[in-house]
């Protein structure tokens, strides 16, 4: 510690603080316009010079200088306060001025301090810049005449989001802020830039003129596409959603956010949602009171009984996903519900589970930072749960984690400096993590202490006795040694964390990798510590929720595949969706339509009329996320509240209310009172939130934490499927888009509207493409007719497509399998 | 004790007044002229046609009957306008602080006085009534 004296006040801070940080500590406030707490200091600005009196009374800058024993700082004199006037008198010397007309005003630091030190006039005269204003891109309007050259978006762009689009641009009173090439912006669209900068040289389109930053209301909530769990301040003004705000202090990710959760908020003052019950009258969907339609949900849910069946989307709070299983099992008798398709949580209630003998990660996300060595199964990982990537990037680039990257294609994260990819044919990943935990087994590289504990590590020898590295390595196209150097590498790093992302679009992410992976983590220890563990991320906001709270078949009902094929066989009676959209979200979308035609009662409960909705019998009207309280539980097992910003559109209910509702109609007694009844209902049940009440949640959520039996469990990986003249067709995510609901989001829209397939430079040459030809993907399925994009990312012969498009459903040709086998015409 | 002296004092002076000029004024018929910084009607100003307010929002910030209502949109050149702009002449207190608030200079008061509607709805400004079509 090294202690010292700021306008009179002692202050103690750790050394290798700088004079701003100790002044913050000490509750002095020193005026900064390039400074971010989240970025590297950069001293460019000079609004924040101090005095120190044993530099003689020499003006320097407090955020880029570090503290010394005894220093004695003076942040207030008359020459100082001069020294700042006179930064902004030279700021304000080229600056428009033009607050009227400009989105920052009200929000903008340059306008904030002329206020306070008060410059109405400037000695010095100049022209004014005459920049072009960059309108081509459609979220981030950037006009360089307004830019102070503080050089924070090109630092968190580098540091944090690790894209690099900007740089400073010319010399001298020529020098501005550009990008590349001085073209259009064309980059992630993640808005950090726009959140940094102290002025309104960049601005939200989206939001462009819908309001003064002072005439809206701040509500904190959690975002509500990903399971990373963002924190999020929406701004709301006459009961819309108008845009989100910047909190450089809200949540572990300090505002940090991604373009879905930035930009994507207009699905809950979207004048598309559905504002009314409907119900099916001669074929058509006609508009319905509440009690007619419920009536009618109950009367026929009660006819069904045990042969009733639900599907839920893991984006409703815990309250309603609890309230949703409580409806099936006690008002109903029926175990037959389910979420994400079945596939897309069993890597955590059946991998997990029996592997860890709790169904969620090990890990958090602090500790990615923490981490010596991070291997990240499949770079996709970036594009599900983009702020979790930055987190990768910091410590990549700040603490020097060493990253390992198993996947089988590129993308954002194998482009990290000396991020090192082992790029794999599609569907390998089983064998090839087996081929990891072998050669550790093998080289002796066990942590004997540890694994001394955990049962089943015979069988687990057995079971990888196929899997040596020079069998594996052919089959997934990754030389032997590489294997090996892995796995070495893996075992002796100090401390790792494994990264899993899975969901909808990885139907390989199940339950056997999810096992490989942890087998690892046993095998060396590197589990249940600091900096250690596997981190398998769901993919919705409360996917982990609905997994914690049993929202699947516990005692012997359907599973999601079986409700599907029960409703074709008329096994299943009644089918209630509440939010899940299958038609375009599960694989096969023949048969699942086939499955909802036959099906003798289907309601839908969504926010819009989706496809699937379209194919109801009775259509309710469901309340987002930023119309609710509640709470959702995120990928870290963060348990955090939600905030009801808006009233309800039109004759909205939240699914709360939608089911409290049917469950009295059926049993003549509501289920709980309230939310916080159900809240405590939960607690109760659920062991991991056993202890958390609604208040101490408090606004960053609290962690639970179970402890932990571990087991190994070998696992046998899948030949990986090939045929002459075939492309392998991978589903996931795209970066803009997270499920189907962010497509009702405008901001994600306009930068991704629809769906493509990816292919490599070679493929595309073999094909004879130049640049979005539409092409029609053919497999044992069906077929789709998807716009070519080219890239670099993918190797030959393999190809990639996003599920999230209705209008190019690429469930039309998946069937659920890993790796799809394609040809591709024109 | 009764002295009849200021009655006869009052006499007096309503007796001169019969002989002066009255200071009523016969409105209708006749019509006051207001001082200059008279604050009346509000106008706004116009510029290339379209009104000069540029929808910066200070004007509904500062009004303490919260009596405007403005709402901005973007035009073909990406510039800001005010495509809704009203007052309600019911609720406003005629105290200016609109006009001074506006840093373009798009908001002024003039001398309009005569306000009376025979509907509440009509007390209600729109931009284009507001237009100083001069
Ligand atoms: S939006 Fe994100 S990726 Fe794009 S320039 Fe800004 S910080 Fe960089
Ligand atoms: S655009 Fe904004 S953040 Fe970037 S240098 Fe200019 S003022 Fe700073
Ligand atoms: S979508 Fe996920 S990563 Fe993006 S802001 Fe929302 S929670 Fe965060
Ligand atoms: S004169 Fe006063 S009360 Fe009337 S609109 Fe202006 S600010 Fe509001
Ligand atoms: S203050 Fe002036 S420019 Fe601003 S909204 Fe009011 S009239 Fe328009
Ligand atoms: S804030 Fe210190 S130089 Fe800009």
């Amino acid at each position: 510690m090294v202690n010292l004296t700021i306008d009179d006040k002692q202050v103690s801070v750790p050394k290798d603080a700088t004079i701003f940080d100790a002044a913050k500590a000490a509750g002095i406030r020193i005026p900064i316009l390039c400074h971010d707490k989240k970025l590297h200091p950069f001293g460019g600005c000079r609004m924040c010079l101090v005095e120190v009196e044993q530099m003689k009374g020499r003006q320097i800058p407090a955020c880029t200088t570090p503290v010394t024993e005894g220093m004695i700082v003076r942040t207030q004199t008359d020459d100082i306060i001069k020294a700042r006037r006179m930064v902004l008198e030279l700021l304000l010397l080229k600056h428009p001025i033009d607050c009227p007309v400009c989105d920052a005003a009200g929000d903008c630091d340059l306008q904030n301090l002329t206020y306070e030190y008060k410059v109405n006039s400037n000695r010095f005269q100049d022209e004014k810049f005459s920049h072009s204003i960059d309108y081509e891109n459609p979220l981030i309007e950037r006009d360089m005449n307004r830019c102070i050259h503080c050089g924070k978006c090109a630092r968190i762009c580098d540091e944090i989001v690790s894209f690099g689009a900007y740089t400073f641009i010319s010399r001298g009173i020529e020098a501005k802020m550009g990008t590349q090439f001085d073209g259009p912006l064309n980059c992630e669209f993640c808005g950090s830039c726009v959140s940094v900068c102290p002025v309104g040289a960049l601005i939200s389109r989206p939001f462009k003129f819908k309001a003064r930053w002072w005439a809206l209301d701040k509500v904190k909530t959690v975002c509500s596409y990903c399971s990373t769990g963002c924190n999020l301040t929406l701004g709301v003004k006459d009961n819309k959603v108008l845009t989100t705000i910047y909190d450089e202090n809200q949540g572990w990710h300090n505002g940090q956010l991604c373009v879905r959760g930035r930009f994507g908020y207009q699905i809950a003052s979207s004048d598309k949602r559905l504002t009314t019950p409907l119900i099916r009258k001669n074929g058509k969907l006609e508009a319905a009171s509440w009690d007619e339609a419920l009536t009618l949900v109950a009367q026929n849910l009660k006819k069904a009984g045990a042969a009733a069946a639900g599907l839920v989307t893991p984006r409703l709070t815990n309250e309603e996903l609890y309230l949703f299983k409580k409806l099936f099992k006690d008002a109903l008798g029926s175990d037959s519900i389910d979420h994400s398709a079945g596939y897309a949580h069993s890597a955590l209630t059946a991998g997990a589970a029996e592997s860890l003998g709790y169904p969620a990660s090990s890990a958090t996300i602090a500790d990615i930072q923490k981490a010596d060595l991070l291997l990240v199964v499949k770079s996709d990982a970036y594009e599900t749960h983009p702020v979790i990537g930055f987190e990768i990037n910091l410590g990549v680039k700040r603490k020097d984690v060493d990253l390992r990257i198993v996947s089988d294609k590129k993308g954002k994260l194998t482009k990290l400096p000396k991020a090192v990819t082992y790029l794999h044919k599609p569907g390998c990943e089983v064998s090839l993590l087996n081929a990891l935990a072998k050669t550790i087994i093998d080289e002796n590289l066990v942590d004997a202490a540890f694994t001394g504990g955990v049962a089943g590590l015979d069988l687990l020898k057995k079971g990888l006795e196929g899997y040596t590295p020079e069998k594996v390595a052919d089959a997934c196209g990754i030389k032997a040694d590489a294997i090996k150097t892995l796995a070495r590498d893996y075992a002796k790093a100090g401390k790792a964390v494994i990264l899993l992302p899975i969901g909808l679009g990885y139907p390989g992410h199940g339950k056997e990798l999810a096992q490989a992976v942890i087998n690892l983590s046993l095998l060396t220890g590197k589990i249940g510590k600091e900096g250690c563990g596997v981190l398998i991320m769901a993919e919705k906001n409360n996917s982990q929720g609905a997994v914690d709270l049993g929202l699947y078949p516990t005692a012997g009902g359907k599973d999601a595949g079986a409700i599907i094929d029960g409703c074709a066989a008329g096994t299943v009676k009644a089918l209630y969706l509440a939010g899940e959209n299958p038609l375009v979200s599960y694989p096969n979308q023949q048969k699942i339509a086939a499955a909802l035609a036959k099906v003798e009662f289907l309601v839908v409960q969504d926010l819009f009329l989706t496809e699937t909705a379209a194919k109801a019998h009775v259509v309710l009207p469901a309340c987002s996320f930023a119309e609710k309280d509640g709470t959702y539980t995120s990928v870290e097992r963060r348990v955090q509240r939600v905030n009801r910003a808006i009233k309800p559109m039109g004759l909205a209910k939240s699914d709360f209310d939608i089911l409290n509702a049917l469950y009295t109609a059926l049993t003549g007694n509501a289920a709980y009172a309230n939310l916080a009844e159900a809240f405590t209902a939960i607690t109760a049940a659920v062991p991991a939130y056993k202890g958390l009440t609604l208040q101490g949640l408090g606004e960053n959520g609290v962690v639970v934490h179970t402890p932990s039996k571990p087991k190994f469990v070998a696992v046998a990986g899948a030949a990986p499927r090939a045929e002459e003249g075939k492309f392998a067709l991978l589903t996931g995510s795209a970066l803009y888009h997270c499920g189907t609901m962010s497509l009702h989001g405008e901001g994600p829209m306009h930068v991704c509207p629809e769906g493509y397939l990816e292919l490599g430079r070679e493929d595309a040459k073999a094909l004879k493409l130049e640049g979005d030809e539409l092409l029609t993907v053919t497999s044992a399925t069906g077929s789709v007719k998807l716009k070519a994009k080219i890239g670099l990312r993918m190797p030959q012969g393999v190809v990639f497509a996003p599920y999230h498009f209705a209008a190019q459903p690429i469930n039309s040709v998946t069937a659920g399998d890993a790796v799809t086998l394609v040809t591709i015409s024109r | 004790m009764f002295t009849p002296v200021p009655l006869i004092k009052g006499l007096l002076i309503t007796l001169k007044h019969l002989f002066m000029k009255p200071v009523t004024l016969q409105y209708p018929d006749e019509k006051v002229a207001p001082f200059p910084r008279f604050r009346g009607l509000h106008a706004l100003n116009v510029s290339h046609n379209r009104s000069k307010c540029v929808a910066c929002y200070l004007c509904p910030t500062v009004c303490p009957a919260k009596c405007i209502t403005v709402e901005a949109a973007e035009d073909d050149k990406h510039d800001k306008y005010a495509s809704k702009y009203e007052i309600d002449l019911l609720r406003c207190i005629f105290c200016g602080y609109c006009v001074d608030a506006c840093p373009v200079d798009a908001l002024k008061m003039t001398s309009a006085y005569e306000l009376a509607s025979y509907k509440r709805d009509d007390f209600v400004f729109t931009q284009e009534r507001l237009l100083d079509k001069r």
